[in-house]
């Protein structure tokens, strides 16, 4: 029997919240700095409502709801959950009073697919956004990626418990410091610093292509949040096509796969573990299943004659396929080509390397390729006890970071999440569809919000249905915190609906 | 006869800016239809790079924008270059769409033959909205209020662990 709610149970989610509230009050301030650099003056205003609106509501949830009681489980993960809800709701209003959005819904649907680094769009003129909006889509992106919570934790953390906890509501590992604070520090730094080195080959790049300075800078930023984010948003409507470059697309791949990596990997690699290379079982699942993905994208694309030179193929099914992947959404053709010119064998392997994912605890969405690699590895295993004898005991172990017993609570975790995320990816096709759009671009445009990846087949527009539109939100949602969390959140909204809270 | 061909004459030089200009969306759309065929687009420009002796010119119409492979020479006369601030250069484009050209890396684009500036662009001026600043001001007085009176109840309460130090 599930123990009824309390008041105070409300109080520790509420208080925790108000601090949130102050962290995406500075969110906002920071395009001020973009604003004035460009001379939009009339765009400030817009971001102190939005900020000022966020610092009033977390004075208010601050006091009222102050307690000082250690955050649980079913805190940390209602939290966790609800972390990405109100940031999406405050942070829209800039762009839904500047009118770069169509409407509020729009807005929101906007700034979770930033926060979750999909990178979906309902903004129906990017090519004309002001650049201090522009620039907060990437940033918010950049910060989604790197978590919220995390970057909350490296500035407000009061407790390692509480910490833990949250830490985990938000999918992400623990393992990279003994000190959860001193963890989500190293994440940060190493964000910013892939972030700094991007922005600067992207504006060495852009110049080298021809694009004036002004452009390869403010661009050399802003895809180098998104690429490092997997994000996906991009400060033109033509997306990677902008720059008709290799060189941009090369960098873009080397950012969005470092983006791509687990932290700890990361972490294991700056600290000199290069070997980890070669043994970590995620990045052996990961690249093993790009180069098999691409072979036989490559494959498809060139029999099916739309493409004949190994440039256009790396351009196009490398370059797509990493992408999906990765869970970045980079674009180097129109989203409605992959319906219109692509096999749909092509776009079906597309939808499922979206679902497949990355690596965990990255900015990457998806299953996970380590959860794939232990799920292969515990199939093998099952084989391998069923053609050995009655006593004999078969042990698997995996590397990753370092050597872990395969056990039956890893391999039970690892197919309950992509259970999980079938189930969502079929509830999504089947609401899909049921707004009339066709089997195949239903499947790729649920996949790529599940995954958070921001691929496009062409029904992600603001004219798509504001049911569908409320849909894609929640997947993005959902797929970003690896469900549970949502799940809780449901829980225990229906449990204080049906039984109340008792003081 | 001499009439009828003066007119013929004058239809052909004409060609390209009566000719009914596609829309971007028309090509993306129907991109194997219009694959090799000579299309004509209209449109802002909104993007530039200059390549040696030619230029990729971004053409922007009705949402989309496509890429145009032009001259470096007539890439140079656009004035323009469409973003929030600015209306960019309208051009009217006559030429060769590709679908996928192998050329330039598989990118859907057209090959311009003809290049017209039709209009020159300009700067747009924008100022901001007196009550939204009206708006903004009130609230962020209220936000500094709520702070101050925040950090006065809860002086001294409050402890946060030190600001992120990476090199311990």
């Amino acid at each position: 029997m599930i123990p009824s709610l309390r008041r105070e149970d409300l109080r520790i989610i509420g208080f925790n919240l108000s601090k949130i509230l102050f962290i995406v009050s500075i969110v906002m301030l920071i395009p001020i700095i973009v604003a004035v650099i460009y001379g939009e003056f009339e765009i400030i205003p817009h971001f102190l409502i939005g900020s000022s609106i966020s610092v009033i509501l977390g004075s208010i949830t601050h006091h009222y709801w102050e307690t000082d009681k250690e955050m649980e489980l079913k805190h940390a993960l209602c939290f966790a959950a609800l972390t990405w809800i109100v940031s999406m709701l405050v942070t829209a209003i800039p762009l839904w009073t500047t009118g770069s959005t169509n409407s509020y819904l729009d807005a929101n649907f906007d700034t979770m697919s930033g926060f979750t680094t999909s990178g979906l769009t309902l903004v129906p003129d990017i090519d004309h956004l002001s650049y201090s909006i522009n620039f907060y889509r990437h940033f918010l992106q950049f910060f989604g990626g790197i978590g919220i919570i995390v970057i909350s934790l490296t500035v407000l953390s009061r407790s390692e418990l509480s910490s833990v906890l949250t830490f985990k509501g938000e999918a992400r590992d623990i393992g990279i410091k003994p000190n959860i604070v001193r963890t989500a520090r190293v994440i940060l730094g190493i964000a910013i610093a892939f972030m700094v080195i991007g922005s600067v080959l992207f504006t060495a790049a852009g110049i080298i292509e021809g694009a004036n300075l002004r452009t390869a800078i403010f661009d050399g930023v802003n895809y180098s949040m998104a690429a490092y984010s997997t994000g996906g948003f991009a400060p033109h409507s033509q997306n990677m096509l902008f720059y008709h470059s290799t060189l941009y697309e090369v960098i873009a791949l080397i950012i969005f796969l470092i983006g791509s990596f687990n932290f700890s990997f990361h972490y294991s690699i700056l600290s000199g573990r290069r070997r980890e290379i070669f043994k970590n079982i995620e990045i052996k699942t990961f690249f093993t299943i790009l180069l098999l993905s691409t072979l036989v994208i490559s494959g498809l694309l060139l029999f099916s004659g739309v493409y004949s030179t190994p440039d256009v193929l790396f351009r196009k099914a490398f370059f797509q396929a990493a992408s999906a992947q990765t869970t970045t959404g980079f674009g180097t053709l129109y989203p409605v080509q992959i319906s219109t010119i692509w096999p749909s064998t092509v776009v079906f392997m597309m939808a499922m390397l979206m679902m497949i994912g990355a690596s965990a605890n990255s900015t990457a969405g998806g299953i996970k390729a380590i959860r794939i690699g232990v799920m292969v590895k515990s199939f093998v295993r099952e084989i391998k006890k069923a053609l050995s004898p009655r006593s004999a005991t078969v042990e698997t172990t995996y590397h990753h970071v370092e050597d872990t017993p395969l056990t039956e609570t890893v391999a039970k975790g690892a197919m309950l999440i992509a259970f999980s995320y079938v189930l969502l990816f079929i509830v999504g096709t089947t609401i899909t569809m049921l707004h009339g759009y066709g089997m195949s671009d239903s499947m790729f445009e649920t996949a790529s919000a599940v995954g958070n990846t921001g691929l496009s087949s062409g029904i992600t527009s603001p004219a798509m249905p504001d049911t569908l539109k409320v849909t894609y939100i929640f997947l993005m949602w959902a797929g970003r915190l690896e469900i549970m969390a949502v799940l809780v959140l449901i829980g225990f909204t229906i449990l204080g609906i049906r039984r109340g809270f008792r003081k | 006869m001499m009439k009828f061909a003066v007119v013929f004459m004058l239809v052909l030089l004409l060609a390209p800016g009566l000719a009914t200009a596609e829309t971007s969306k028309e090509l993306i759309e129907n991109a194997r239809a219009f694959d090799g065929g000579q299309v004509t687009l209209q449109g802002e420009v909104i993007g530039v790079m200059m390549r040696g002796n030619n230029a990729w010119v971004n053409v922007y119409e009705g949402g989309y924008a496509i890429g145009v492979w032009v001259r470096a020479e007539d890439a140079r006369n656009i004035s323009f270059i469409g973003d929030y601030s600015h209306a960019g250069d309208n051009v009217l484009v006559t030429g060769t769409f590709n679908m996928a050209d192998p050329e330039h890396g598989g990118d859907l684009d057209i090959r311009a033959e003809n290049f017209t500036i039709t209009a020159q662009g300009a700067a747009i001026l924008r100022t901001p909205n007196v009550i939204v600043v009206a708006i903004s001001m009130i609230l962020v007085a209220l936000a500094i209020v709520s702070l101050v009176w925040l950090w006065r109840i809860h002086k001294g309460e409050e402890k946060i662990a030190p600001w992120p130090v990476y090199w311990r």
